[in-house]
């Protein structure tokens, strides 16, 4: 422990300390001070994310060989190219969110909830891995199925795309400019408006087609869970951003909107390219036009949340994507049921009201 | 007031500019490809629109075509355009149907291109593949005109498009090669109305029921009836194993062969040693029940049902068994996986003296089976007394508060929605079976609905069939005339399977033969309340409930006795309380409505005797209602948009009562939509709708458990087994749920089933549109569409 941070804990160190709870969420620093709390909103996100825990090993994936085997070519490729996108995407993300998010967001409960994600990415590529070692046998393919960052040029082209996000603040220490403030917002935003938001929002509606006809329940149960916890994770970066836009309006300037968009644009790019090879065999019911018209959707959607105009006017076309908005009611012989919660409190009384 | 700033799923301009692509070539059955033709799409859909008011056929086929591929099959077209229909359910709940009638046509094309036209061909197709068996064949041989004639291709239309998906996914008879379906939907029901009758005017009759969705069988009934391996029974009840190797393992090989043939199964294992325990033989310590079940967690999820369904099994303990605290441990997500079994429900089989040291707050002794062997077979005073002796001799391996045991349970129910609570005394207090000394009720089955005594070498089985009470409604009544049709066919139907069944262990047969239990439910209770327009906890709705559940009985009763005077009362009838006149409501202290009818019918069941021990168990209905397209057996709508997931796909179901309801009102709109979506389905923040419809229209999560308890009890009176009884808390904790399970046990039911909670945070919504940056901003008119305050 450094003198600085022993200072603050235990002699309560006036002033500003690196330790101490500094005014704003980017001001540079390791603060350790829980209470009071500054952000309980983070808090309460960190909390809500322990309640959803799941385990790869409840995931059920029985009939999914079967069901490989009936798909057509055109199918297992598609499935194939997703799970090598899926199994190093979340690799991906944990990797930004520890050389940058956790170093710069400051503050004690956002960085539970980081601390949480961190696990949560780790979890996501426990999945994957028993996913491809599951769905593939044979070694030498497997291996190569786990280097698609290299090999596959549809899923290398969005893999550099993250990795160019991630280095573009990895030399950041500290942001004290407004400039490396606006540098790390980006970053944030690419991380969830265009790789959880786009990339992942992309890669599940695939998972869904399928699971709308029935196919795959491994891959759909294990990837509806994935998908409830990216959705905190986006939910929790744009909490982040929308923070920082109170505490610093000044950064959300023009030109920041531009990069954005810009942005967007490119991530727009990188996965329509994706889905020409996803969709390479044909699809019924998933055209690449389509496919197109969601991620502009998606777009949208992202801009809308970030207090951005829309930009493209796309309508979602994709039907099937309902299926995940409305409540389940899982038939307990076909399905095991996923609506549970853990950490459950209170005392035995026999006059409560139910 | 209404600014359509938001938009469920899609905009239609979007998709009329998109559509259609001129240079689309579709690849036909006989390898050639042709230009796809947007009128051709056009007509075959509009075929199907036929009173479909609601419907756009331009719109479907131009969504179909911007989702095809070049080059993709006429087939792959077909299948697109169902599942385009479907997804704009949502929206206009009319394209389901329309969506049903493409499927429709679609599997007519498929059964006739297999040269099969007509019901006789299908079943002689059938027999030919080694699918049918011989009885059936025969039977339909001989009879080939009038059954023919009886088939009617537009009852198809009764199906909604889930059921139809459901029904061709996993009921019609399969081509064992090719895959394809060799029967339509209504050769399917008149095959088993066939086969579970014996004259061809039951038959007649009981095709009717089916194909107008009135009545249908349980699905292990629909699966094999009429097949070469007739294992029609839904339910198996197994007692424990014996405290020894050979037994335990017995149990595996029982469980194995009843869940090949679709049973699901409960067993109970309180009679086998817990962890500690001395073995005699080797001079070691026994590592308890947890392995045993960790090895039929693994047995269970290795045989599925034939490719059908999973197998499925509930072990049931009681919670003296010192091994209770890991067995509620069993379905945790973390901890050594050794001890966890993620494929077995559990339930706690709990005698009334534990409810009463929870609520005196007093200590509860925990035993090793080995020193209390015969703690499992007493219930009752004798339980009571025999359990308190075992304390006051010391043999007790420790002893908990019996408030941290019951937390326990809470929290387990909580956290896996397992755990359910049921109660033994209960059981047997009121169960037709138990007159004699020495019968007892070990266990109730998969779903909690069974309760039938069993014992080393009797293990109990039961028959299901449910009525859709939602097709029972005769303008704005219920008609009980027809209710009691519908009884007495169901009863003789369900009857007719103990003659017909196999039996996968001879134990079953044993017992099957001399109780001939049998267990007819109901479904579609939501769906009655709905077309009457009632709240479901209504007084009127309360009432006309205990009502149908008296008329049931009632006419089960009445049913059973006919088929005593026919073919004789089951041999075990004399060892029964319905020998003596006592009924079920007697052993609730319930008087029915109309005391001279039921004397009548007690003297002609002593007199005659009865064909049946057990004939009344509401069963969860999962599948059946689906393809019935009603709400399931006696529960409340979860919410007025959902999604089914099954085997066959994930399908969404919406309300169609409350489209009709708000189209009246006018308030079908997408912005209603959005926000129902938002709501989970919820209509309590669509302050625009009267309150006595938001009231009608609240979902499972809304009606208070208090008024489902309470209901369950005064239904209860009239079931002689037991009742699926789901409970709903939206966001468990230990207080409501101990307060709740204690309610539950103080009205007397028998059994409880699921504890439904829900996730604490959710997947993002895709579909609904998050608003236009300008309108994030308070909006008075709808706050409860404005994010910004949320």
């Amino acid at each position: 422990m450094s003198g600085e941070v022993a200072t603050a804990m235990f002699a309560g160190g006036s002033g500003p300390s690196a330790s101490a709870r500094p005014a704003r969420l980017l001001d540079p620093g390791m603060c350790l001070t829980l209470r009071p709390m500054a952000y309980p909103r983070f808090f309460e996100m960190y909390r809500a994310a322990i309640k959803n825990t799941w385990t790869v090993e409840e995931v059920d994936f029985g009939t999914d060989l079967a069901d490989l085997a009936k798909m057509t070519p055109a199918e297992r490729h598609l499935v194939q190219r997703l799970v090598a996108f899926f199994a190093t995407g979340d690799s991906i993300v944990a990797n930004n969110l520890v050389l940058n998010l956790y170093r710069h967001v400051n503050a004690p409960e956002a960085r539970m909830y980081l601390s949480r994600q961190l696990y949560e990415e780790a979890l996501h590529v426990q999945f994957y891995l028993t996913l491809l070692d599951t769905y593939v046998p044979d070694h030498a393919e497997r291996q190569r199925a786990f280097a698609a960052v290299e090999n596959i040029p549809s899923i290398k082209q969005k893999a550099d795309f993250c990795q160019r996000w991630i280095d573009s603040i990895c030399g950041l220490e500290r942001l004290d400019t407004a400039a490396q403030r606006r540098q790390f917002l980006l970053n944030l935003i690419c991380f969830a408006a265009c790789i959880e938001g786009l990339f992942f929002f992309g890669a599940f509606a695939y998972v869904y087609f399928l699971r709308s006809k029935g196919l795959l329940h491994g891959l759909a149960g294990g990837t509806n869970w994935v998908f409830r916890d990216e959705s905190a994770h986006m939910a929790f970066a744009f909490e982040v951003v929308a923070t920082i836009r109170a505490e610093e309006p000044e950064l959300f300037d023009d030109g920041l909107e531009r990069d954005v968009r810009a942005m967007l644009a490119e991530a727009i790019e990188c996965e329509a390219q994706f889905a020409a090879d996803l969709l390479a065999g044909g699809v019924a019911g998933l055209s690449i036009g389509d496919v197109r018209s969601y991620l502009a959707y998606c777009a949208d959607q992202r801009l809308a949340t970030l207090g951005m105009a829309k930009q493209y006017g796309a309508a979602n076309p994709f039907g099937f994507l309902a299926l995940q908005d409305v409540q389940e009611v899982t038939n307990f012989f076909e399905r095991r049921v996923s609506a549970y919660q853990v950490g459950v409190e209170g005392e035995v009384t026999l006059d409560a009201a139910f | 007031m209404h600014s359509e700033h938001v938009t469920v799923i899609a905009d239609r301009s979007h998709e009329r500019d998109s559509a259609p692509q001129t240079t689309m070539r579709v690849t036909k059955r006989n390898g050639t490809t042709e230009p796809v033709d947007l009128n051709k799409i056009v007509r075959a859909v509009s075929r199907c629109c036929t009173g479909l008011r609601d419907v756009d056929a331009m719109r479907v086929a131009t969504k179909t075509i911007s989702g095809l591929y070049d080059g993709a099959t006429t087939s792959e077209l077909d299948r697109l355009s169902i599942q385009t229909a479907a997804s704009l359910l949502t929206e206009e709940p009319q394209y389901g149907k329309l969506a049903a009638r493409l499927l429709a046509t679609y599997l007519d094309k498929e059964v006739h291109n297999q040269e099969i036209h007509s019901f006789t061909q299908s079943i002689a197709t059938g027999h030919r593949l080694g699918l049918v068996n011989e009885r059936l064949a025969h039977t339909v041989a001989t009879n080939a005109r009038k059954l023919n004639d009886t088939i009617d291709p537009a009852r198809d239309r009764e199906l909604e498009y889930f059921g139809l998906r459901t029904l061709h996914d996993r009921y019609l008879l399969k081509h064992p090669q090719t895959r394809l379906a060799i029967e339509t939907p209504q050769q399917f029901f008149l095959r088993i109305a066939c086969a579970l009758t014996e004259t061809i005017g039951d038959a007649i009759e009981l095709y009717h029921l089916m194909s107008t969705l009135e009545y249908l069988p349980s699905s292990p009934t629909l699966f094999n009836a009429g097949t070469s391996h007739e294992q029609l029974s839904s339910c198996f009840l197994l007692d424990s194993p014996a405290d020894h190797l050979e037994s335990i393992y017995q149990r595996y090989t029982d469980v194995a062969l009843l869940s090949k043939f679709s049973g699901g199964i409960g067993l109970a294992y309180h009679r086998v040693r817990s962890r500690g325990s001395l073995i005699e033989s080797t001079n070691g310590h026994s590592n308890g029940i947890v392995p045993w079940l960790k090895t039929l967690d693994a047995s269970v999820s290795a045989v599925n049902q034939g490719g059908k369904r999973k197998g499925a099994a509930c072990v049931y303990l009681e919670p003296w068994h010192a091994d209770v605290e890991a067995f509620l441990e069993l379905r945790d997500n973390t901890g050594d996986e050794a001890s966890r079994t993620h494929n077995l429900n559990l339930a706690n089989w709990i005698p009334d003296l534990f409810m009463r040291r929870v609520e005196a707050n007093g200590a509860w002794s925990l035993f090793d089976p080995k020193r209390v062997p015969h703690l499992p077979d007493l219930w009752g005073e004798a339980f009571d007394r025999a359990y308190e002796e075992a304390e006051a001799a010391g043999l007790a391996a420790k002893a908990i508060p019996a408030r941290d045991l019951y937390a326990r349970m809470m929290r387990t129910l909580a956290q896996t929605g397992n755990g359910w609570m049921t109660f033994k005394d209960a059981s047997n207090r009121a169960c037709n079976q138990t007159a004699v000394a020495g019968r007892t009720v070990h266990l109730s089955n998969l779903c909690t609905e069974i309760i039938e005594v069993t014992s080393a070498d009797e293990a109990a089985v039961c028959n299901l069939g449910s009525i859709n009470l939602g097709r029972h409604v005769a303008g704005d009544a219920f008609d009980f005339a027809k209710l009691a049709r519908t009884v007495r066919t169901a009863i003789r139907q369900l009857d007719r399977v103990i003659d017909l069944n196999y039996y996968p262990i001879p134990a079953t047969q044993r017992s099957n033969l001399a109780w001939r239990p049998v267990g007819l439910g109901v479904m579609g209770l939501q769906d009655v309340f709905f077309q009457l327009g009632w709240a479901f906890d209504a007084p009127e709705a309360r009432a006309l409930s205990a009502r149908i559940a008296e008329e049931v009985y009632f006419h089960a009763l009445t049913a059973s006795v006919e088929l005593a005077a026919e073919k004789g009362a089951h041999p075990a009838f004399a060892e029964t309380r319905a020998a003596r006149g006592e009924l079920q409501f007697d052993a609730w202290g319930v008087a029915p409505a109309d005391p001279a009818r039921w004397d009548a019918l007690r003297a002609r069941i002593r007199e005659v005797g009865l064909r049946n021990s057990l004939m009344i168990a509401i069963a969860p209905t999962a599948t059946i209602a689906s393809i019935a397209g009603c709400y399931e057996c006696i529960e409340p709508q979860v919410s007025n948009l959902m999604k089914r997931e099954t085997l066959s796909g994930d399908f969404i179901i919406i309300n169609r009562y409350l489209v009709d309801a708000l189209k009246r009102l006018g308030l079908w709109t997408e912005h209603t939509r959005t926000r129902l979506l938002r709501a989970e389905g919820s209509v309590q923040s669509l302050v625009e709708l009267p309150e006595d419809l938001r009231a009608r229209f609240r979902t499972a999560w809304e009606v208070p458990m208090r008024s489902l308890i309470d209901m369950a009890a005064e239904r209860g009176a009239f079931i002689d087994q037991s009742q699926s009884l789901n409970l709903f808390v939206e966001s468990p904790n230990i207080g409501a749920l101990s307060s709740m399970y204690f309610y539950a046990w103080r009205r007397g039911l028998k059994t409880t089933y699921y504890l439904r909670s829900r996730p604490a945070t959710r997947i993002a919504k895709t579909t609904a549109e998050i608003p236009a940056a300008a309108a994030v901003a308070c909006s008075l008119e709808n706050p409860e569409s404005c994010e910004a305050c949320q």
